[in-house]
Parts: structure tokens; C-alpha cells; sequence
């Protein structure tokens, strides 16, 4: 039930205490197990030689794999399946575990810093993959990825293994698939043509479309933002306007092409004419004066049509709202303009963005990328755990996958596992609406760059209690302002540069810029 | 009452009683004792590579975040407020409705009502937050249309922190008092026929019977709830705090607790150390009230207070 979920959020703060102890009399234990699966892989190595994986496989193990979001229905099938197969071939089983989206942050932090069993879990930027690793809950693969998954680390090509370093170490194996997810206008093109309004490419033109919309559908919302407004409008606005390198925390800025100019956002000029923007669309009535209190997401409210778009999203996402769309409403259309068609430059995704990475507190290291080699390389096993069963959850037609039945009916949807971070290039099947997004990222292969931003790991020990103070200032007095919720923002913008240096905004910003700017020299960006 | 130097005698003559007093005490050693040593986690740096006790000892370092946003006195009177005003009313209105509902003859309406009242204790708040979203949504919200219907302006309740305080305490006396009623109504059930029929005979009426018999026979009730509650008076109600307010800074200031702003602030932390910090202050805090509150009753009336 929802409530019992959220009611584990409630009494989480409460039971750290229990929760620190297991964590204390498993942590020692952990160590010694660490000390244990490290030190005898390449002696066993070298004297099994000839072994078809290179580590010993005599004894039973299961394994503790932690994926984000919601099991798929038919996910006990799929595991029984996989667990025949992981048995025979490596003489292991495998637990698949989700945690729900449900404060999925919380869950994640708790499942790294309490010891618990966890053998394989999934990384990417956001989830702070970078600090983590810099703060050491993840294993160095590096040593175990030749003799464990000699398959995995020459499949992975090398730029990939080196740009998701940490400190020069290798945590988590990441994703060979290239895509895009920068983010583009999304709109309701029917409307558009239905009003003669312009298409969105630029902030003019997307204000113009959503004046448009205002003047013809009144009851309609003309932006959709919901209640993460920081991500939602100000990091996309920022994005494409004042072309940030990427999304930098603290009101620390700097553009991606003069990465090494860093400046303060926060209290500019820059930030005061932007939170006016924002005021001003907020007072035309663009998004809801209750939009941080907005429950669905900006997706759902543009599928069934009480919103008519969105300041930024990426392709594959656009993709997947206009079909849900289309299966509604036929007649309906989604426009999208990628940022980088205006703006000349779009970076691929970075390596960090899906990965898996094995805990420190593994006991079972070696098998656990044996098994993840497998999940990635073995057809056999990727195909069943990306797309279920063929025949009972999917087909092959012309190349193209097509589910059986439909979202509600079937059991196992395609990615249903959130497999991204274990996607092969070579077995992916897609759906014939992926043609669209094929065309985006062909679009933007052109004028690709490097990603520049997602490589860097910061480390907020030096000053993490002004950090967390600066978290709850920001909810307080930022956000009112970026919603246009307060009636004088210069006032407004004081009242929250006042708090924020209080909270120790500077001592923050000064540690972050030390950081980026030793980041850059390190990286040899200019 | 065990004198100091009957212990061990005491121990040998109820040796049966005390061995089978053993599984508890184990129980609470291991879940309520045990668990203590974790408090260490609040002084210490967190760190993935080495266990408790070689972390690097950093003082109060971890206890800073609470007062560096210099929110800790609002907070605390934010939670503390909040606490009070919970366990008042809902021992108020529970005494009220078991009372009156322990008047009522008729079976049915006594069942019924009681469900109902009891219902919503089982309503998640995410539900209930989800319905207050669209009474009050500004734009489309079952108020602000009714309001317009009948000519009215419509008013954007999402921007009126005070106006809250109202809110979370009703929804938490919606949700909750039904259930502390229904314990108030089984202590009524236990009180004697006797002293209401002694009482009949005197000529007292009804109002006089259950203001002299029935209220004073719950005042025992009524303190042992009160100190449970106030053992967790710095505990806010999570939940209902925040799926409420949720991201919404223009309500901070009066509907902040102790629980949302260490959530916020540490939701993308990790740190081990800050969130067991705000768990060591929480527990302090509520200890020391528990203890006072304690005494004072005890000074009034010995048999009423918990130990």
C-alpha cells in the first residue's frame, strides 16, 4: 500500500539509530569479507587458469541485485528463469530487488550506508554516483574485470571505462548504448497549426505559443512544471538561455563554452531579470499558482490534455509521452525542438548516466560481474530481462518490437526492469515510434560535443552542514520566487541571498569552485 | 517495592516470576539497548571504509546543519506547538464523543457512528493530500469553483501559512481521534454499573453522572496517554507535515517541523552522521520533557504517573 511506504519514509529518521548498529556490526564484518574476495582473485586466477570465467565457482551463492522503480508483474517468471540459467553457468542465483520510486533517494542512501547485503546496484549522476564512489561505498572493479568479466571489459571500448573514473578508479560499468537525453521544447503541435502560433525554438517564440494557447484554450494550463521547479524551469531555462554547462548546484555558473569563468548565479542581475521572466508568466497565468503543490507529473498532464507543454525534456521521453498520447487521443500531436538546434551544441550522454556498480559491502564481488557480464553480453539473458518472454510479453516484427497486449495487460513491458545501465546496442530491439527519436539523435550526432560537467565528483565534506542548511533556504525563499508566487522578487531575492549567506552560501560556493576549477585542470579542459 | 537489601532474596524467592520476565528483558536489550551504540554515529565522520569506532571523532560538527539555517528555535516550537496542540484536542474530543457515545442506547447508530469516526485513521496521507490538493487548488480546487459560482474571489489557500495551522490540525483530529476514542470508550465499558446506579438512586442526572463518575474514572486513561504521546512530542507527523506542504516554501514558516526539515536538508545528503545528529537531539529533547512531565504528576498524584 502507498501508505505503508511513505510510513517507512516517516519512521526512517526515527529507527536510524537501529539501522546505525547493523550498520556498525556489519561494517566490520563487511571489511573483513572485502579483505577476503580481493586479495585471492588472482592468485585462484592463476592457478585455475584454464576456467571457463577465471574465478571460483564451486561454492553457491546468491546475489543482491538493486535496480530503482517498480518490479515489472511477471518479474518472479523472468527471475526463475535467469536463476536456471546464472545456476548452471556460474553455480549462483540472483534476487532481483526494486525499490520503488517512493523516495527511491532515501532508500538508495540507506541501502550503501548501512552494509546491507547488496551485490550489484545501479549509478548515474543522479544518483550522486560521483560523490559516492569519491566517498568510497563502491569497490574498485578494475582489478576484478579481467579474470571476472574478461567479456564485459573488452566490450565496454576504453573511453568509456576512463571517463567514468573517480579519482583514477574504476567503479561502476557503464552503459554502452548512445543517446541523448539533453533536454528540448515540447508542445501541443496540433493546437499550434489549430492557431497559426509559432513553433517553439527560442524563449520568444515558446512565450508566443503559450500567450497563444492562454488566449485560445482558457481552461487549459499552458506550462506544465509541477513541484521540482528548480530542475523542471530554472536548470532548463538555464540551459538553454544562459547555456550552463550543466546543472550546477549553490547558484554557481559558469557557460559550457568558458567553463573555467565561474561566476555567481544567485543574486546577479542575470538571476533577478530571469525570476522576473518567470514572475511575469506566472501573473499571465502560464502554470498553476499551486504548481509546487502539483501531484502529477508533466508528462501525465500533457497526455490527457489539461497542460499543453514543456520547457524541457529529453527525446526518448518526448517519445514515450506522444505515444502514451496517441493511444488516448489519436488526434492529438507533440511538437519537439531540441535545445541544440538554437543552440548549435548538444552533448551525448555520459557514461556515469546508467551504470551498475558493486558495494563495498559485497561479499560475492567477482561473481556479481560475472553475473552482470552475462546480463549485458549473453543474448539469452539480456533479452529476457529487457523484454521479457517472447511470445507471452513481446514479438519481433520486421525488425521492430511489438508488446502483447497492452501497458495494463501485460506482464513485463519493454525495459520493464528499468534495464538501461545493461542495454547491448546489438540485441536492442525498439518500437517503430523510436524512429522519431533515431531521427533527433541523428539530428544531434551532428553537432555533438563532449560532456564536460558529468565527470566531475564533488566532494561536500569541508562543508556539508552549511550544504544542508542551504537545501531547506532554498525551498524556502527560492522557490516561491521561481513559481512567481512572491509580489516583489527584488525584495524577495534579497530576503533569500540574506538567508542563503547566513546558511554559509559563500564558504560553500569558494569549496565548490576550488573543486570544478582543479576538476577542469585535472581533465585538461582548458 | 524491592528493598536494598532484599534483592538477592527477593531474586531467589520469585526466581519462577523473574525467569520469565527474561525473554522481555532480552527483547529490549537487543531492539532498545543494543541499538544505543549507533548514537556514536552523530559524533563521528561518516565513512564507507572503516567500521564505527575508527571513524574520525568530529565533535559536534554533525550537529551544526540544525542551527547554521538559524530555523532550530522556530522548529522546535514549530514541532513541540504542533504536539501539544494534537494531544490536547484529541484527548479533548475523544473524551467528549466516548462520553456521549457511552450515553447513547440505540446499538446501531452507536456502531455505526463509531466506524465512521474510526475510518479514517486507515486513510493514508497521501490519499488525504491528494483530496486537499483538489478542494484547494487555486485554479481548478472544489473551493475556489464553488466560490466563483456564487460570485466570490477566489482565494489561493496555498499562500496563506497561517491558515495552515488550522489545516494540519484538523486533518490530523480527522484522522486521528477515532482511534483514541474507541480506547477511552473501552475504559468506559470498564467502569462499574454500580456507581452510576448508586448514583440514580442519589437523584444525580445524566449530565451530573457522567461529569462526576465517568470523566474522574478516566483521568488514568488520560495520563498514561498523555505521557506516550509526549514521549514522541518532537517526533512531528511526517507524513501529514509533509505530503501537505510538500515543496511549498511559502508555508514553511508554520508548518516546518523538526522531521520535514531534516528530511529536506539531508534527502540528497548521505551523510550517516547529520541524520543520526537530528535523531540524538529529537530523543534528548523528548526524554527530558518525558521525565519532567513525569515528576509533576507524580507530585500530584503518585498512582497516576507511568513509573
Amino acid at each position: 500500500m502507498l501508505g505503508k511506504s511513505k510510513k517507512a519514509a516517516g519512521i526512517m529518521l526515527s529507527s536510524v539509530l537501529l539501522l546505525s548498529t547493523m550498520a556498525a556490526c556489519s561494517s566490520n564484518g563487511n571489511n573483513n569479507g572485502n579483505a577476503a574476495t580481493n586479495n585471492p582473485s588472482p592468485t585462484e586466477a592463476a592457478t585455475e587458469g584454464g576456467e571457463k570465467t577465471g574465478i571460483d565457482t564451486s561454492k553457491k551463492v546468491e546475489l543482491q541485485f538493486y535496480m530503482l522503480g517498480n518490479a515489472p508483474k511477471d518479474l518472479p517468471k523472468v527471475e526463475a528463469e535467469i536463476n536456471k540459467m546464472a545456476l548452471e553457468d556460474l553455480n549462483a542465483t540472483v534476487k532481483f530487488n526494486f525499490t520503488t520510486w517512493t523516495d527511491w533517494d532515501q532508500k538508495y542512501k540507506l541501502l550503501l550506508s548501512t552494509g546491507q547485503d547488496v551485490d550489484l546496484i545501479f549509478t548515474a549522476e543522479w544518483t550522486q554516483y560521483q560523490q559516492y564512489a569519491k566517498k568510497g561505498a563502491f569497490l574498485d572493479l578494475e582489478p576484478l574485470l579481467p579474470t571476472a568479466a574478461p567479456a564485459l571489459n573488452s566490450f565496454v571500448p576504453k573511453d568509456m571505462w576512463d571517463a567514468v573514473r573517480i579519482d583514477g578508479k574504476i567503479y561502476t560499468v557503464p552503459a554502452t548504448y548512445k543517446e541523448y537525453v539533453t533536454n528540448g521544447f515540447v508542445w501541443r503541435e496540433d493546437l499550434r497549426k489549430k492557431y497559426d502560433l509559432p513553433t517553439p525554438v527560442n524563449i520568444e517564440t515558446f512565450e508566443a505559443y503559450m500567450e497563444g494557447i492562454k488566449q485560445n484554450e482558457p481552461s487549459m494550463q499552458p506550462l506544465a512544471l509541477g513541484g521540482a521547479i528548480d530542475q523542471t524551469l530554472s536548470d532548463s531555462y538555464l540551459d538553454f538561455e544562459r547555456k550552463i554547462v550543466g546543472p550546477m548546484p549553490y547558484g554557481v555558473f559558469a557557460t559550457y563554452q568558458k567553463p573555467g569563468e565561474v561566476t555567481a548565479y544567485w543574486g546577479s542581475p542575470e538571476h533577478l531579470e530571469d525570476l522576473k521572466r518567470f514572475k511575469s508568466w506566472a501573473d499571465k497565468g502560464y502554470f498553476s499558482k499551486n504548481e509546487l503543490n502539483e501531484k502529477d507529473t508533466n508528462q501525465d498532464k500533457l497526455t490527457n490534455g489539461t497542460a499543453a507543454a514543456m520547457i524541457g525534456d529529453n527525446p526518448t521521453r518526448y517519445n514515450n509521452t506522444m505515444s502514451q498520447m496517441k493511444s488516448l487521443h489519436p488526434d492529438w500531436e507533440l511538437g519537439y525542438t531540441p535545445y541544440g538546434r538554437t543552440n548549435g551544441y548538444a552533448t551525448p550522454v555520459h557514461p556515469i548516466h546508467n551504470g551498475f556498480a558493486v558495494p563495498k559491502s559485497s561479499d560475492n564481488a567477482e561473481r556479481a560481474l560475472a553475473f552482470y557480464e552475462k546480463l549485458v553480453t549473453d543474448k539469452r539473458y539480456n533479452l529476457l530481462t529487457q523484454y521479457g518472454f517472447e511470445g507471452t510479453n513481446y514479438t519481433v516484427e520486421d525488425g521492430h518490437y511489438k508488446m502483447v497486449g497492452d501497458a495494463n495487460t501485460n506482464g513485463f513491458p519493454r525495459e520493464g526492469m528499468q534495464g538501461w545501465a545493461w542495454r547491448n546496442p546489438e540485441f536492442m530491439l525498439f518500437e517503430p515510434s523510436y524512429d522519431g527519436v533515431k531521427a533527433i539523435f541523428d539530428e544531434l550526432d551532428k553537432i555533438q560535443v563532449p560532456d564536460i560537467y558529468t565527470g566531475f565528483a564533488e566532494d561536500y565534506t569541508e562543508y556539508q552542514a552549511e550544504r544542508a542548511a542551504l537545501e531547506q533556504v532554498e525551498k524556502q525563499y527560492l522557490f516561491p520566487l521561481m513559481a512567481g508566487q512572491v509580489a516583489d522578487v527584488e525584495a524577495g531575492l534579497n530576503t533569500f541571498m540574506e538567508k542563503a549567506k547566513q546558511a554559509g552560501l559563500e564558504k560553500i560556493q569558494e569549496g565548490y569552485k576550488k573543486q570544478w576549477l582543479a576538476y577542469l585542470t585535472e581533465a585538461g579542459i582548458q | 517495592m524491592l528493598k536494598k537489601k532484599g534483592v538477592l532474596r527477593e531474586l531467589y524467592t520469585n526466581r519462577i516470576l523473574f525467569l520469565m520476565l527474561v525473554p522481555t528483558l532480552l527483547y529490549f536489550l537487543i531492539n532498545n539497548y543494543l541499538p544505543m551504540i549507533g548514537i556514536y554515529y552523530a559524533f563521528v565522520q561518516f565513512d564507507f571504509n572503516t567500521s564505527l569506532f575508527q571513524m574520525d571523532f568530529v565533535g559536534l560538527k554533525n550537529f551544526e546543519f540544525l542551527w547554521k539555517s538559524g530555523k532550530l528555535t522556530e522548529l522546535t516550537i514549530n514541532t513541540v506547538g504542533y504536539n501539544v496542540a494534537f494531544i490536547l484536542l484529541v484527548n479533548f474530543l475523544s473524551i467528549a464523543v466516548a462520553v456521549l457515545l457511552s450515553e447513547v442506547k440505540g446499538k446501531w447508530f452507536k456502531k455505526i457512528t463509531q466506524s465512521a469516526l474510526f475510518l479514517p485513521y486507515f486513510v493514508s496521507f497521501v490519499i488525504l493530500s491528494v483530496i486537499v490538493f483538489n478542494l484547494f487548488n487555486y485554479e481548478q480546487g472544489v473551493l475556489n469553483t464553488v466560490l466563483q459560482q456564487l460570485g466570490g474571489e477566489p482565494v489561493d489557500v496555498y499562500s496563506k501559512p497561517k491558515l495552515w495551522i488550522v489545516f494540519i490540525i484538523l486533518f490530523f483530529l480527522w484522522k486521528n481521534f477515532g482511534y483514541s476514542m474507541v480506547i477511552y470508550l473501552a475504559s468506559i465499558t470498564g467502569i462499574s454499573e454500580e456507581y452510576y446506579e448508586a448514583a440514580k438512586i442519589d437523584g444525580a442526572n445524566i449530565f451530573e453522572r457522567a461529569w462526576h463518575i465517568t470523566v474522574p474514572m478516566l483521568k488514568n486513561t488520560f495520563a498514561i496517554l498523555l505521557l506516550f504521546a509526549l514521549g514522541s512530542i518532537m517526533k512531528g507527523q511526517f507524513d501529514l507535515f509533509y505530503q501537505m506542504v510538500g515543496n511549498n516554501g511559502l508555508l514553511f514558516s508554520t508548518t516546518d517541523i523538526l522531521d520535514t526539515y531534516v528530511y529536506r536538508s539531508l534527502r540528497v545528503t548521505f551523510d550517516m552522521g547529520m541524520a543520526t545528529a537530528a535523531g540524538v537531539y529529537q530523543s534528548i529533547f523528548g526524554f527530558t520533557l518525558i521525565m519532567v512531565v513525569n515528576t509533576i504528576i507524580r507530585k500530584i498524584n503518585k498512582d497516576y504517573a507511568l513509573f
